[in-house]
């Protein structure tokens, strides 16, 4: 019997870790590639990905929240929109439009939690719902027009510019500066470890004397303004921004959700981190990079989701099928009555 | 004594009157409240078309746009009836039976329809495993599963799309049943009722039999009222979550057999959107989101007054994509209202 432990497979650990085991799996079939590996593939991927780890930022703080924002893909390509618009159609300037398109953000995200909070409909249908008011706001700023950076690429090379020694560009290391920050506010400040708590438990933490309607709108509006102001940085770095951005191929919303779930992102809320949802949009960003068929990587990063759906439901229908039930009862018995040698 | 009791207990009857004041309301809303709505729907129609509202092609063109609607939501309403929410893979459940029943075209249109109808069987029969037996996340796992069949459709077919004359062979009995499958979307029985209209009412009065003439619809309401209470009282919640959601798939890759069939295309593009739209259809006729509560006939309505409301917005003059904003802003009030009315009720 003690044998068998010692050398027991750990899946558990495995599974913890995941995302680590994700990306080391895409690098090391990267080492098969040809031009994987310069110093501009890697910058240009981290670059590109670098939209989805915004919208990842928030889709996972909701999630761990136990609520769901449909909304982030449209809340960047909305504030895309406006921070150029704003930029090339009235000669504001970057600094002011930047802000204008990220405080869009905070107030949409200020209204999914009133939504949410305060007339009692659930998250996720409050959001599909904010989705096509967003949907039709930008038809008709832009009617249906795509929007470009104008002559003034000065902000826009400062972006694409490679930072010193390193393979990255300064929006992929502003976009690991924010990861970090929220991770920090999630880990070590109060509001951080309250959000953790309304997502275990509501009525615990209300108990407790956490104001949860006050924390679960802020969580909506520090969502909405990360995928705002995403948004805007990657108008600024393409260059150019139309309604269509980044419907090609996959939804970066169905980006967002796998990465949050193969970062270990309880789906029922509560239990989560940032930074595994950015070390797994990480690895998506390269698997792009490594298959450059879109409907390879539909598939691959589908049956990934599934595989880890699949084994949470798993382990869950488990766990439940024992609760309340004492499985070790006979030995218990045989220890109580000190029979067990 | 016996007096000061009685005035004792008279006060709190008057408190229970004004509840039930409020319910009452909350309660007509809940029943017919979506009728008067089409109704009104009906005169502001009337009003904005200047008298043409009623004419032959108009009462047509809101029928073929509501058909497709109301097939997926006959089905679609057992799930979110359940408790359930929504089934976010009815996309690409569409999408698959009309692929199907095109890739099949070959052995005859029968046969194709069955093959295209199995299909969505067998998804249903898996959504309702993973979600009946192992209690998955129900939107998480479907909207998930809905990727999954997307990148295997995407990855068989190459991300092409299928044209039925094409595919079907060069002989006399393939190229009839092709036609066939072509004609069930434009046939007319009489001078302006399809028979998308027709089958999409057959199927509502199956979905309304089902629902409440037969003990799983009994069974459905107690698991979507308390999902606890109905597995403690000795109900197979298993089996009958697996039976809702495929009668949901069924119906799901019904429509978009007739939906390959209008568009004369099969693709893996095929349902977008219909789940939003066909989830709106069902909350505007009163079943609640929370499960439990709500009827066919309610969710009948609901479709029509999707289906006017479209057709008035179009009669306005709104771009499809000023459509959206209105659309997103029904929605976000319409699922207000039903909120607010079941709080009223008392279920929270």
């Amino acid at each position: 019997m003690m044998k068998d432990k010692k050398f027991r497979f750990n899946l558990n650990f495995v599974n913890t870790n995941r995302s680590y085991f994700f990306l080391a799996l895409i690098l090391f079939c990267g080492l098969f590639m040809k031009n994987f590996y310069t110093a501009y593939n890697v910058c240009a991927v981290t670059g590109n990905g670098s939209l989805v780890i915004w919208l990842g930022l928030g889709f996972t703080i909701c999630l761990i929240a136990g609520h769901m924002d449909l909304t982030v893909m449209y809340m960047s390509t909305l504030s895309a929109l406006l921070c150029l618009g704003l930029h090339t159609l009235n000669g504001i300037p970057w600094g002011l439009s930047i802000l204008v398109a990220t405080l869009a953000g905070t107030l949409t995200g200020f209204i999914n939690g009133l939504l949410v909070t305060k007339f009692k409909i659930h998250s996720f249908i409050v959001t599909l719902g904010m989705q096509f008011v967003l949907k039709g706001l930008m038809y008709i700023y832009t009617g249906g027009a795509e929007l470009s950076i104008g002559r003034d690429y000065a902000l826009n090379e400062a972006l694409n510019a490679r930072l010193g020694f390193l393979p990255f560009s300064l929006y992929f290391v502003i976009t690991t500066a924010a990861i970090f920050l929220v991770m920090v506010v999630l880990r070590y400040t109060r509001l951080g470890r309250n959000i953790c708590m309304v997502g275990g438990n509501l009525e615990t933490a209300w108990l407790a004397g956490i104001k949860s309607n006050l924390v679960t709108t802020l969580t909506f509006m520090i969502s909405s303004t990360a995928c705002a102001l995403g948004g805007a940085l990657n108008g600024i770095y393409s260059g150019s921004a139309s309604i269509t951005m980044g419907e090609k191929g996959i939804s970066p919303l169905m980006i967002a959700l796998t990465a949050s779930i193969i970062g270990g992102t309880s789906i029922y809320g509560g239990k989560g981190s940032v930074v595994w949802t950015w070390i797994a949009l990480v690895a998506i960003a390269f698997l792009k990079s490594l298959c450059k068929k879109t409907e390879l990587q539909v598939l691959v990063i589908a049956a990934i989701l599934i595989l880890c759906i699949f084994y949470e439901t798993l382990a869950q229908y488990r766990k439940n099928k024992v609760v309340g039930t004492r499985p070790n009862l006979h030995l218990e018995y045989l220890e109580e009555t000190g029979k067990k040698a | 004594m016996s007096e000061k009791l009685n005035t004792a207990g008279h006060e709190p009857e008057k408190t229970d009157e004004r509840r039930t004041e409020i319910s009452k309301f909350s309660l007509l809303f809940n029943r017919l409240g979506i009728y008067v709505v089409v109704i009104l729907l009906i005169l502001l129609g009337m009003a904005v078309s200047k008298g043409q509202f009623f004419t032959a092609g108009n009462v047509q063109s809101i029928l073929e746009a509501v058909a497709l609607i109301g097939m997926v939501s006959a089905g679609l309403i057992f799930v979110v009836y359940a408790g359930n929410m929504n089934d976010m893979s009815i996309p690409m459940t569409m999408a698959l039976g009309g692929m199907m029943t095109v890739q099949c075209i070959n052995f005859g249109f029968p046969v194709a329809l069955l093959v295209g109808i199995a299909t969505g069987t067998v998804i249903g029969l898996i959504n309702g495993f993973m979600i009946g037996k192992l209690r998955a996340n129900p939107i998480i796992w479907t909207w998930g599963f809905n990727l999954l069949l997307s990148g295997i459709a995407r990855v068989t077919w190459g991300g092409k799309q299928l044209y039925a004359d094409s595919i079907a062979k060069d002989t006399d009995f393939a190229q009839k049943s092709a036609s066939a499958f072509y004609s069930i979307a434009r046939t007319y029985i009489g001078s302006f009722i399809s028979l998308m209209a027709i089958v999409m009412i057959v199927m509502f009065a199956i979905s309304w039999f089902i629902h409440s003439r037969t003990a799983f619809g009994q069974k459905l309401k107690i698991i979507g009222t308390s999902y606890d209470v109905a597995r403690f009282s000795g109900i197979d919640c298993t089996k009958t979550l697996v039976l809702a959601y495929t009668i949901c798939s069924v119906c799901a890759s019904i429509g978009g057999i007739f939906f390959a069939a209008l568009r004369k295309t099969a693709s893996y593009e095929n349902g977008t959107g219909y789940d939003f739209s066909c989830l709106t259809a069902v909350l505007l006729g009163g079943v609640l989101l929370s499960g439990g509560k709500g009827s066919v006939v309610g969710a009948f309505g609901g479709v029509l007054a999707y289906g006017i409301l479209n057709n008035i917005l179009s009669w306005v003059g709104l771009d499809t994509y000023s459509k959206y904003l209105v659309q997103g802003i029904v929605f976000l009030f319409i699922v207000w209202l039903n909120t607010y009315s079941n709080r009223k009720l008392g279920k929270a």
